[in-house]
């Protein structure tokens, strides 16, 4: 088991290498395509190309070896030094490290929101199938999931916003983490996410813990005297969290990194997905590269978590296989 | 579940067998389709002009672009391997509609379906493309109406100094005085071009990776599936940020990235069904009596997957349609095709007096999203008897 | 009816461990509901062996899961009857009061040992859970119990298998640790639904001779649901005989045997190979459950069919001999029982 988790850190770490050259050689690629036409401005303005050429790779360090390059950039990234940003004025990593909270502050309770409600409806369903509230789920279920994200959430806005005032209309950074008022502009990012998310996790919990509810070994805890509580979390969840811990990170990871972006540009928290988006018009470039790495990183580290859940949560793995 | 025992039997039976020359026939239709459009295709090519440049209505909303090519050669795919069995095997098809029939609100789904696809592939014969004109702006819907200092000038009737909708513009206009349902029907244009297009890719590139994975097994089984390891884990969503921040976006952008990196399920899909599959029976049986592993592919294993690949399909094309229209609505989508999520932030701003302009592409994107899921959910009960009871 | 008064003063006299009287169980399906079983009576005394025996589909798995209501309701509904344990009407208790009887008192075996034990707990785990679910005991001492059963079942190296999952013993060892659990709380009664189906024959016999084994020494009754005339001849001391949802005989295992009574029993038995008669299958299918022809359930595929079998309720049961009794009107006032005794062979219950 030791060894699996070795193995499948050591993959993790060489899908990220992988990820990191393919980024390289696709800024390699624009640089090029840049410097073909300063050079083609240059030859226009009657200028010398040549030595637009030179000033440009002299500025952009790309008169080193291709392979100087490439070990440079790679070195970069591992000592998280990534670059100034000049449309923030700082360096990359600091823009991060102030965006984070902000993230943090909507997806942590959107996620502890997302996984009790879509495990606790998902497994209600289960056990009372073709019941009115499984029926009822099933719909909020297609609904969540059906209803655009950022459409919901201006709808909202305008409605709880400007027209019942409920809640403000413009985020603001300085409230302070634990308070009414920073509660209050959370309220709608977390719950329009909430319902986009619940639905599928409350989908496959369904599916999963119906397989389980039905099952043999259940029977054998029911036969047992075991209570129905017991049986529900021990014989029926723990054995579908196993594929439930898939689903999770993987839907909810994809979920995450594209929600972030709609919900923090709808409602304006200057999170990572804020931060990226902006670098994006602002033409920021390695603000660009770091804020879409994070995501990329964030990925990566999920499905490591999600391997290591696997092997933890099922002891019928085979650690040979893969 | 006794009532499941048909069903499996009908399922068991291997329909392939008795309609080789129907296959043939088929095979033979879809490549000379595939030829004509190569055809066609070198003549544009050559001659380095649209096909279609004298019509200028089919001009104006349809410059024939890489794009369209796809997704021509995809929806030939889909009339030659889906409208065509379905048609020659009426036994079978009436058998899935029984099916199918049981969720009504799967079949309203479908019709909606229906229309949203039809109109997206003639929308461009019927709707001119909607012209900015700023004294038509912010009219609202039929039987609405506004306060009539909301639109410039009222195109319809003023009643107690409010403005009511007329038939000019039956969904209303924007801002800058677009026509909202010329705007929505183009809209679907988007939507089927990414459901059909990603279909193809999905499928094709898939089904190949799939099948090839587990027949020729070995090196290239766990290389091809190593990568796909990478593939399912890379956020694609990020690539094409990436990938706009450096080239620009472009729709054809989105279709590639995102059908050349979904394949990655239907690819294992396919493996485990084919590696399941070649220890079957009726596969051994057909080995023995001379049958290549062509033959074997083609005639049992994918169809017998094609069950749960459609309804996957089905419940990955949403998300996807989903997603163009965030991405559009942050304006990192194509800003040359008017799509669904572009008039929706075109009419952000708007929404305290002129609500509709953001409502009604918002609804239906909903109503589209609502109708994949519930046609998914019905064709999984329909086509794929391992989820009994699941529903 | 007259059957009937009798039970009823047998019960009087001297209490059974459990007796089943009109148990009646529907399900609720796409077609209608579904009446599995239909008016069943029996008794287990204490410490025998009862069988029930019959096809696939004639009720026996749900009238065993009915007792301590395992089966799922919905769809499953208990439409009338009672399951009473020493006089105690199971089906009326509270799902708490029934939670203490399931396992303590009354204890199951599952047909499929392969799935009967969650795979993400040892088998220690679960058949500490099955002790400590009765009895306020440590973890330690649950163990050293644990461990006992394990080795009264016969499963070697039991104090390094115990931390070990399920996926890592073979199906007849499963079957052993499903039956140490069930022992857990030395139950009275132990309904064990066709425990040898999954398994090979060499195990098959091994886990009849454990079961016959413990069944001495804690001193239990079984219900022993089987299709297997074998282990019926083997194990049981009473016999009750189902078709699609009704009993159509019961008695003791050498009546039965012997002289088999209900044409039905008669065929079943000459379904059993090595009885020295030329196999008989019998013709036709089970009728229909959602909605059943009137007259006896076996009338359609009974060669001794008389017009009075299609017509009105099954039959009640009637007396045959000392303990036997069968639901076939030849048994009935005026009718001949020896119309059915052609060409009925002598059998022995252990041959």
């Amino acid at each position: 088991m030791r060894w699996y988790v070795a193995r499948r850190l050591l993959w993790a770490v060489v899908a990220t290498f992988v990820i990191l050259s393919i980024t390289w050689a696709l800024l390699y690629v624009t640089e090029q395509q840049a410097l073909t036409s300063i050079q083609f401005q240059a030859a226009v303005s009657g200028g010398d190309a040549e030595a637009a050429r030179a000033a440009y790779e002299q500025q952009r360090g790309l008169d080193r070896p291709l392979w100087r390059q490439y070990a440079d950039y790679m070195t970069n990234m591992a000592t998280f030094n990534w670059g100034y940003s000049t449309s923030r004025g700082q360096p990359v990593t600091a823009a991060i490290a102030d965006a984070l909270p902000y993230t943090m502050m909507y997806s942590v309770p959107w996620t502890i929101l997302t996984v009790a409600f879509g495990l606790s409806i998902g497994l209600y369903s289960a056990t009372h199938q073709y019941s009115r509230f499984d029926y009822a789920a099933t719909f909020l279920a297609f609904f969540g999931y059906a209803i655009p994200n950022f459409w919901f959430g201006i709808v909202l806005l305008v409605l709880f916003g400007v027209h019942l005032d409920l809640v403000p209309i413009v985020f603001d950074p300085d409230a302070p983490v634990f308070s009414l008022a920073n509660a209050r502009q959370l309220v709608l990012p977390v719950f329009v996410l909430t319902t986009g998310s619940i639905a599928s996790l409350t989908r496959y919990t369904r599916a999963e813990a119906l397989e389980y509810v039905e099952a043999t070994f259940t029977k054998t805890a029911k036969a047992k005297g075991v209570s129905e509580r017991r049986i529900l979390l021990l014989h029926v969840l723990r054995p579908a969290a196993v594929p439930l811990s898939t689903i999770l990170v993987a839907d909810l990871l994809g979920l995450f990194i594209a929600s972030s972006y709609l919900v923090e540009v709808v409602f304006g928290i200057p999170g990572l997905g804020q931060l990226s988006f902006k670098a994006i018009q602002n033409q920021d470039t390695p603000l660009v590269l770091a804020t879409t790495l994070v995501g990329v990183f964030i990925a990566v580290v999920g499905n490591l978590l999600q391997d290591i859940a696997y092997t933890v949560l099922d002891p019928r793995i085979d650690y040979g296989d893969r | 579940m006794s009532l499941d025992s048909p069903r499996r039997r009908f399922e068991d039976i291997d329909w392939e067998a008795k309609r080789g020359i129907v296959l043939r026939r088929q095979t033979a239709g879809f490549l000379t389709t595939l030829a004509a459009l190569a055809l066609v295709f070198a003549f544009d090519y050559v001659r380095e002009a649209p096909l279609f440049s004298p019509n200028p209505v089919l001009r104006d909303g349809w410059d024939l672009s890489q794009l369209d090519w796809l997704f021509v050669v995809s929806l030939a795919l889909f009339v030659f391997y889906v409208l065509v069995p379905l048609a020659t095997h009426r036994r079978m098809t009436a058998h899935y509609w029984r099916e199918f029939r049981k969720n009504r609100a799967a079949v309203v789904s479908l019709g909606f379906l229906l229309l949203v696809f039809t109109l997206g592939l003639v929308g461009p014969l019927l709707v001119s493309k909607p012209q900015v004109e700023l004294t038509q702006s912010y009219q609202p819907p039929v039987g609405l109406a506004v306060d009539s200092s909301v639109p410039l000038s009222c195109g319809g009737d003023v009643v107690d100094g409010r403005c009511h909708g007329s038939w000019q513009f039956p969904l209303g206009t924007t801002g800058d005085g677009k026509d909202i349902l010329s705007l929505v029907v183009l809209g679907m244009r988007v939507s089927i071009r990414i459901g059909l297009i990603t279909s193809f890719l999905i499928i094709s590139i898939g089904a190949t990776v799939g099948t090839v994975a587990a027949y020729v097994g070995g090196l290239v089984d766990e290389v091809l599936m190593r990568y796909v390891d990478i593939q399912q884990v890379f956020p694609s969503f990020l690539l094409y940020l990436l990938l706009i921040y450096l080239f620009g976006g472009s729709l054809l952008m989105f279709i590639l990235v995102f059908g050349l990196l979904s394949w990655g399920g239907t690819a294992r899909l396919v493996r485990s069904a084919a590696l399941q599959r070649s220890e079957d029976e009726y596969v051994e049986v057909a080995r023995c009596a001379g049958a290549g592993t062509g033959h074997v592919i083609r005639r049992h294993i994918l169809p017998n997957v094609s069950g749960t690949v459609i309804t996957n399909l089905t419940l990955l094309i949403p998300g996807l349609i989903l997603f163009e229209a965030g991405l559009a609505f942050l304006s990192l989508g194509d800003p040359t095709i008017p799509s669904w999520g572009q008039t929706i932030a075109a009419g952000r701003s708007d929404l305290r007096t002129a609500w509709w302009i953001s409502t009604v592409p918002g609804v239906f994107l909903f109503l589209t999203i609502l109708a994949f899921n519930f046609v998914g959910d019905a064709l999984r009960n329909a086509l794929d008897p391992r989820s009994e009871g699941q529903r | 009816m007259s059957q009937h008064q009798r039970g009823a003063t047998e019960t009087q006299q001297e209490l059974s461990l459990l007796s089943v009287r009109d148990l009646t169980v529907e399900f609720e399906t796409d077609r209608g509901p579904l009446r599995a079983v239909d008016g069943v009576d029996f008794d287990v005394e204490r410490g025998e062996t009862v069988c029930l025996v019959g096809e696939s589909g004639s009720g026996k798995t749900v009238t065993a899961e009915t007792i301590t209501k395992l089966i799922r309701m919905p769809p499953g509904r208990i439409v009338r009857g009672v399951a009473e344990l020493d006089g105690r009407d199971l089906l009326s208790l509270s799902e708490r009061d029934l939670r203490a009887i399931r396992g303590d008192r009354i204890a199951h075996v599952f047909q499929d040992p392969q799935h009967a034990l969650n795979h993400c707990y040892t088998v220690g785990w679960q058949i500490r859970e099955a002790i400590q679910v009765h009895e306020d005991v440590s973890d330690a001492a649950a163990r050293e119990r644990a461990l006992t059963l394990l080795n009264q079942v016969g499963i070697p190296d039991a104090t390094t298998r115990y931390d070990d999952y399920p996926h890592e013993f073979s199906g007849g060892m499963k079957q052993r640790i499903v039956v140490a659990m069930a022992l857990a709380a030395t139950p009275d009664l132990l309904i064990a639904d066709e425990p040898t189906t999954a398994l090979d024959v060499t195990i098959q016999a091994q886990l009849l001779d454990l079961l016959e084994s413990i069944q001495t020494e804690y001193d239990m009754a079984i219900l022993l649901i089987t299709h297997d005339l074998g282990v019926v001849a083997e194990l049981a001391d009473r016999v009750v005989v189902l078709y699609a949802g009704k009993v159509m005989e019961r008695g003791s295992v050498y009546e039965v045997f012997d002289t088999p009574a209900h044409p039905y029993t008669q065929v079943l038995f000459d379904c059993l190979p090595g009885r020295g008669r030329p196999l008989r299958s019998i013709g036709g299918t089970l009728p229909d459950l959602h909605d059943p022809p009137p007259g006896c359930r076996f009338a359609s595929r009974c060669e001794y069919a008389r017009k009075e079998c299609h017509t009105g309720d099954q039959p009640p049961l009637y007396d045959v001999a000392d303990a036997q009794t069968a639901s076939c009107v030849y048994y009935g006032p005026g009718g001949d029982p020896d119309a059915l005794r052609n060409g009925q062979s002598e059998g022995d219950p252990d041959g």
